[in-house]
């Protein structure tokens, strides 16, 4: 065994506390930091990971079949790889499709696989016969996601039905379904499907726009119909995962600061309070570089063990919340802790532990022997000496005042503490901020709607049973009939086509009581509809099409034509994606029971789920649900905070500790003289946290508002990364109560970090210190 | 102040092997010994900085060895007071807040403890070095500052451990005659030491430690 090492072990085995808190201090900065990365690379790698996995394709383009034949487009040039043609049919899903109604992009494949576009079949099989479809949507295992649209059995078009045997999922985005080509060319393809991958990057539109140009080089001019390139689909996975973008930024950015400021101050202390060791060692024939590798060697142990374990503990903390929140988006699998993400944690934070130890260690190397011992033992120059008088003077239980005092001896570790606890309070103010923000959204979708929503299912030739053989106005009889229900408020929903828009826009036909569910009392602008020619949209819609309270918008469903004026907007809409516009009631003899939806608002003291069960029993034919329920995003956006709030707070509590050991152990000497002219073990206890308590007020006051500001900043953000505009009571969540208790969560933190030494510090032997002096 | 068959044990090393022993009020002992005879480990006994494996410690009227850790902090406060070879001020005070402290910690306010401290400055001669902080003191200065603050409270026992060990001849000399000027005014005084010098000068009775047991008590002509 090399002298280095036999010295590095003996430090280690009789420092055993410091070896501890660089070892606990190394395992939860390492998780910090590996959650915190996790985070920020989930913001952009797993559609990356999901494309790569499935050999997503560049560009998806539809060629016109009466222009260029299948053989013209079986051998394209400067690509790296091709699948199709496949036939590409427009297929108009109607009645009893719920969400499904309406164009659907189908598409003929023998199968899912191929060089391009490699389809997740993740539920039930691929289409292998005529009359069957497969559907596209993300991998979605317990079907909750899928809400009305998992129960859809078959979709039909006219005369023609298309029995669903499975769902799979595209990230290329390259069709709504899939059927054999043989079924594709019976209903009359009006395109042919062409899926492209190019050699290395093509990061923008125009890269691809002269890819496919080399593509298209000898077809005919009019041969190709439209290309949509991943990024469209890309931009979108952003869009969705732009919501959380804010929030994980933040909080890593919040980790990754604290873990290097608690490394850095825990290992520069060590090797700091290890100076007159260093001279002893000097002195008995070590060689500096020894000296320095001795100590090294020293906090490097623990810290690699601490970053091990913290790599593990931080893999196993991130993947599940990743899974689940990419796991809507399509990208669950792809969405785990990447191999980077691994080593960063393994080697970082270790590395950064042997550079803050390697700047002290370089002036213990420049020193002699004598100077070594005398930096560790020699009286102190007081520091904040004019601090310590005035303290002296004043009122307060001279164990508060010399309290008070001890941070100034040691500036620069006191400046590192704070500035690990004022970190600590800036997460737990933006956590706190959040939380209750997303609660306060949570609270607006809870308080419209009523409690409990009700569908009709749809007509299911797998299960005849399940078709209620009420008319819609039977449905809401039976449900006014129910015990429990106080207001019962219908809307029918119709897809209309917006003049001047691909996309449809939701029209929700609703009855007056729609109006007094929470819908009106949210009106972010302008007032609830008063004509049959009037609209009120959700501020959603308003956002993604760039509309105003006061436009017009003309809608089209088949033959039906209206110029509607849109004289509001709100917080919510009806459930469905991408919000839409309520309308006034109308009878509608053209809509589909499905197209009905019921809210049902309960008398007070009514359990929505026992209402839900007796809805059931009363018609299985019906779909209740309760709607008082969190959603997704409120689940894992609190779930986040809270993890990340109380991982970060413990972190910076272990800094205090570290802190207030290494002032115990530096002041051993004076903490023994103190106690042998009388200071009682409470008033030892009570100077040390004193020591801590003022870092935590300033942490607490500077903090708060550096939290408050991030709130102020992040939340927006990500509305409108989602597209909506928020109302003014949900970023109004600071009250005084709350400022107070986030004031008191500094104290705590630097009060929990330094009772564990003052506790030792109180019970140390004065005999035993004064003997060594 | 009297011990009766005090025993203190480390592991299987007696330091204190059945030491009884009395002072009474007014008087000055020495205690001394050869390195390792248990002096420190009597001293502590009596300063209720350790407590004994078996017997009694009874300082002032009050058995020690049956007080917890805040009372024997408290029963310091009051009735003890201390000086170490190496002085231990706190760096970070001056030399009168070094003082202060004593009374301060016992509830009395900044300006009264200032004040019974400069009184001490004045009679122990050191006033005007009051707020010199102690790495510029000397040694001797650094000592008597020690004193002030041991004699702070009014103590009924003054327990000085090697006062003049570190020291050189002129400060130790110093140190010396403070000792005897405040054991001629009433303080009682025990002393623990080396120094023959220093025990026959200020000591009126002398206790000789051997292997944790008293070898031979005399009494002193001082010098």
């Amino acid at each position: 065994m090399t002298a280095v090492w036999a010295a590095a072990r003996a430090a280690v085995r009789r420092r055993r506390l410091q070896t501890f808190v660089i070892g606990l201090v190394a395992l939860l900065c390492t998780a910090t930091v590996v959650v915190s990365l996790a985070l920020l690379d989930a913001t952009s790698a797993p559609f990356d990971r999901a494309f790569a996995e499935q050999r997503g394709a560049h560009a998806v383009a539809s060629y016109d079949p009466a222009a260029v034949t299948a053989e013209q487009l079986t051998a394209p040039a400067g690509v790296a790889a091709a699948a199709g043609p496949f036939p590409q049919v427009t297929f108009e899903a109607k009645d009893g499709a719920g969400p499904l109604s309406g164009p659907l992009t189908v598409v003929g494949r023998t199968d899912p696989g191929g060089p391009v576009d490699r389809l997740d079949v993740w539920r039930g099989r691929w289409a292998t016969a005529p009359g069957e479809i497969v559907l596209n949507h993300p991998p979605d295992e317990d079907g909750f996601g899928l809400g009305p649209l998992g129960q859809t059995t078959s979709i039909s078009s006219g005369d023609v039905t298309l029995t669903v045997v499975g769902w799979a999922f595209t990230v290329s985005g390259s069709a709504d379904g899939w059927v054999t080509p043989e079924q594709a060319r019976a209903l009359e393809p009006s395109g042919l499907q062409m899926l492209y991958r190019f050699d290395g990057d093509v990061p923008t539109r125009a890269a691809i726009d002269q890819r496919m140009a080399g593509v298209t080089a000898g077809l005919p001019g009019d041969a190709l119909l439209a290309t949509q390139p991943y990024l469209v689909i890309k931009e979108e996975a952003a869009e969705t995962a732009g919501v959380y973008l804010p929030f994980l930024g933040t909080f890593g950015v919040l980790g990754l600061l604290v873990a290097v400021i608690i490394v850095v101050n825990v290992v520069s202390g060590a090797v700091v309070s290890g100076f007159r060791h260093i001279g002893v060692l000097k002195s008995i024939g070590f060689t500096p570089r020894q000296v320095v590798a001795v100590y090294l060697t020293m906090v490097t142990v623990p810290a690699t063990v601490g970053a091990m374990l913290g790599t593990v503990l931080g893999v196993v903390g991130a993947n599940p919340l990743l899974v689940d929140t990419f796991r809507g988006m399509g990208f669950g699998e792809d969405a785990g802790v990447r191999p980077w993400v691994w080593s960063a944690g393994l080697l970082g934070v270790p590395a950064v532990v042997l550079l803050a130890a390697f700047l002290p260690a370089r002036r213990a190397h420049r020193l002699s022997a004598a100077a070594a011992i005398s930096a560790g033992s020699m009286p102190r120059r007081g520091r904040g000496l004019r601090v310590q008088r005035t303290l002296g003077g004043t009122r307060l239980p001279r164990s508060v005042s010399l309290g008070l005092g001890l941070p100034f001896a040691r500036p620069a570790r006191t400046a590192l503490t704070m500035a690990s606890l004022l970190l600590g309070v800036v997460t737990v103010t933006f956590a706190t901020g959040l939380s209750d923000s997303i609660l306060r959204v949570a609270a607006l979708e809870a308080e419209t709607g009523g409690q409990v929503g009700v569908r009709i299912l749809s007509p299911d030739p797998a299960v005849p049973d399940a078709v209620t053989e009420r008319t819609p106005a039977e449905v809401e009889t039976l449900l006014r009939g129910l015990p429990g229900a106080e207001t019962v408020a219908v809307a029918v929903t119709r897809q209309y086509s917006l003049l001047g828009d691909s996309e449809p826009v939701p029209v929700s036909f609703a009855r007056e009581e729609v109006a007094t569910l929470g819908y009106e009392d949210q009106l972010l602008e302008g007032r609830w509809t008063a004509g049959p020619d009037e609209v009120v949209a959700t501020a959603e819609l308003l956002n993604w099409r760039g509309l105003e309270v006061g436009d017009t918008m003309r809608l089209e469903l088949g033959a039906e034509r209206m110029t509607v004026t849109i004289v509001g907007s709100t917080v919510m809409g009806l459930p469905g994606p991408g919000g839409g516009v309520f309308a006034q009631w109308r009878e509608l003899p053209g809509a589909a029971p499905s197209d009905y939806y019921y809210m049902v608002e309960l008398t007070d003291g009514v359990d929505p789920a026992g209402f839900v069960a007796s809805v059931r029993q009363a018609d299985p034919g019906l779909a209740p649900w309760n709607n008082t329920g969190g959603d997704e995003l409120t689940v894992i956006v609190t779930g986040f905070s809270t993890v990340l709030a109380l991982l970060l707070a413990a972190v910076a509590a272990v800094g205090v500790l570290n802190t207030v050991a290494l002032n115990v152990r530096e002041q051993r000497r004076d903490l023994g003289m103190l106690k042998s002219i009388g200071m009682t073990p409470r008033q030892v206890m009570t100077m040390l946290v004193s020591s801590m308590v003022a870092i935590g007020v300033i942490g607490g006051l500077v903090g708060i508002p550096v939290g408050m500001i991030t709130h102020r900043l992040v939340v927006p953000m990500a509305a409108e990364a989602a597209k909506v505009t928020l109302p003014g009571s949900v970023m109004r969540v600071w009250d005084p109560a709350t400022l107070t208790l986030l004031v008191l969560s500094g104290v705590l933190i630097a009060v929990l970090g330094a009772l564990l030494p003052a506790r030792s510090a109180a019970r140390l032997p004065i005999a035993r210190v004064l003997h060594n002096e | 102040m009297r011990l009766d068959g005090v025993r203190k044990e480390y592991g299987e090393t007696a330091a204190l092997d059945g030491v009884s022993l009395e002072i009474r009020r007014g008087e000055a002992v020495a205690v001394m010994g050869p390195s390792g005879c248990g002096k420190s480990t009597l001293l502590n006994m009596i300063a209720g900085l350790d407590r004994p494996s078996s017997g009694e410690v009874t300082v002032h009227g009050e058995r020690l060895d049956l007080m917890n850790e805040t009372r024997l902090a408290l029963f310091r406060r009051h009735h003890l007071g201390m000086i170490f070879q190496f002085f231990n001020l706190l760096d970070d005070l001056s030399a009168l807040d070094n003082v202060a402290l004593a009374a301060q910690l016992t509830g009395t306010s900044a300006a009264t403890a200032r004040r019974r401290a400069l009184e001490l400055f004045d009679e122990l001669g050191i006033a005007g070095r009051r707020d010199v902080y102690p790495a510029a003191l000397s040694g001797g200065e650094r000592q008597r500052v020690a004193v002030a603050r041991a004699l702070m409270n009014r103590p009924a026992l003054l327990l000085a451990d090697e006062p003049t060990g570190a020291l050189d001849s002129k400060a130790g000399e110093q140190v010396m005659d403070l000792l005897i000027d405040l054991n001629q005014i009433g303080q009682t005084l025990l002393i623990v030491t080396h120094d023959e010098r220093l025990a026959h000068r200020c000591a009126g009775r002398l206790v000789e430690l051997a292997d944790g047991r008293i070898a031979r008590e005399s009494a002193l002509d001082r010098v």
